[in-house]
C-alpha cells in the first residue's frame, strides 16, 4: 500500500503534465495567433508606415491565446467626392477640377 | 403688255435656275466633303495640321494629335496623350486629349455614353449641346459630342467636342475643351486640332 500510492501519484502528475501539454499546443494553432507566431517565426523587417490592419494583430500578439479579438473597428465614414483629389487617381486633368480626358472610365 | 409679260417670266425662270445651282452646288460640296448637313453642329473638314505644330502619337501609333504651339504637353494616363493651355493661376485655357478606346464606347452611342460618364465620373451636371455621326476624320469615321458640365472638384465650368473615331486598325477619342466662358474664342482654335487629328 505505502508503495503504490507515490507511483499512482506519479501517473497522475505525469498525465496532469501531459493534459497541460497538450491544451498548449491546441491553443498555439488557433487562427486568433497565427499572425502572432508568423512574425515571431519570420522577423521580416516591419514595414514603412504601421498600418491599420496590421495593429491589432501586434497589440494582441499575446493575449489572443485566452482572450477573444477586440470587434472591429468602425468603418470610415464615406467621403462626400468619390474621386481622388491632389493627382489621384489616374493622374489626368480630370481628378484636380480639369477638364475630362477621353478615357472610358474602366 | 405681252412682252413685258414674257420678260418677267424670263427673268423668273433666270432666277429659279440660279437658286438651283446654288442648291445643286452646296448638296455636291457637301457630298463631296462626306459630311451630311447637321443642323446646329459645326463642319468638320479633315486637314492637316500646320507644320509648325507638335504632333503627340498614341502607343503603338493609333493616332497622332497635333496641337497649336501655344500648348504644351501636360500629364495624361499612361496610355494618352495631352496638350494644354495653362492660364497665370494654372488654370486649364484650351486642353486637348487622345485616348485609345477603352470603355464601351461605341459610335452609335457616343453622345449618350460620353454624357453619362461625364455625369458619373468628373462632373456635378452635363448638357448636350450638338451631337453627329458619320463625320470624316483623317484615316476614320467618328461621332461627336459638344456639351457643357461642370467639374466635381472646383466646380469648372468647360465646354468640349469629343469624337469617338474608329480608324481601320484602331479607335481613339479626342477631347478639345476650354472654359465655357472662353468657348466662343476656342472654338476655331480646337476645331482645327480635332479635324487634324489622325487615325490609323
Amino acid at each position: 500500500m505505502s508503495f503504490t500510492f507515490p507511483r499512482s501519484a506519479a501517473g497522475l502528475a505525469l498525465l496532469t503534465a501531459l493534459a497541460a501539454g497538450c491544451g498548449t499546443a491546441a491553443a498555439a494553432h488557433s487562427p486568433a495567433t497565427a499572425p502572432a507566431m508568423h512574425h515571431s517565426a519570420r522577423p521580416d523587417p516591419a514595414p514603412p508606415a504601421a498600418s491599420p490592419a496590421m495593429t491589432p494583430h501586434l497589440h494582441h500578439a499575446h493575449p489572443a491565446a485566452v482572450a477573444p479579438a477586440p470587434p472591429p473597428a468602425p468603418p470610415a465614414p464615406p467621403t462626400m467626392n468619390p474621386i481622388p483629389q491632389g493627382n489621384g487617381g489616374d493622374q489626368d486633368a480630370d481628378n484636380n477640377g480639369g477638364p475630362s480626358d477621353g478615357d472610358g472610365s474602366i | 403688255m405681252s412682252a413685258r409679260s414674257s420678260h418677267r417670266g424670263r427673268l423668273l425662270l433666270a432666277a429659279t435656275l440660279a437658286a438651283v445651282a446654288v442648291a445643286a452646288t452646296a448638296i455636291a460640296a457637301t457630298a463631296l466633303a462626306g459630311q451630311p448637313a447637321r443642323p446646329g453642329f459645326p463642319a468638320l473638314h479633315p486637314a492637316a495640321a500646320p507644320a509648325s505644330w507638335p504632333r503627340a502619337t498614341l502607343l503603338g501609333g493609333a493616332a497622332v494629335l497635333a496641337f497649336p504651339p501655344s500648348l504644351r504637353r501636360v500629364i495624361s494616363d499612361a496610355d494618352a496623350v495631352s496638350a494644354a493651355q495653362l492660364g497665370p493661376g494654372g488654370g486649364y485655357q484650351l486642353y486637348l486629349n487622345a485616348t485609345p478606346r477603352q470603355g464601351a464606347e461605341n459610335l452609335a452611342h457616343w453622345a449618350s455614353f460620353r454624357l453619362r460618364l461625364l455625369r458619373s465620373d468628373d462632373a456635378t451636371a452635363a448638357r448636350l449641346l450638338a451631337a453627329a455621326g458619320g463625320i470624316q476624320f483623317r484615316g476614320g469615321t467618328g461621332s461627336c459630342v459638344i456639351d457643357t458640365y461642370l467639374t466635381r472638384i472646383g466646380g469648372h465650368h468647360f465646354t468640349e467636342i469629343a469624337c469617338l473615331i474608329r480608324g481601320r486598325a484602331s479607335a481613339s477619342v479626342i477631347v478639345a475643351a476650354a472654359p465655357a466662358a472662353r468657348w466662343a474664342r476656342a472654338r476655331p482654335l480646337l476645331l482645327r486640332a480635332v479635324a487634324a487629328y489622325q487615325v490609323r
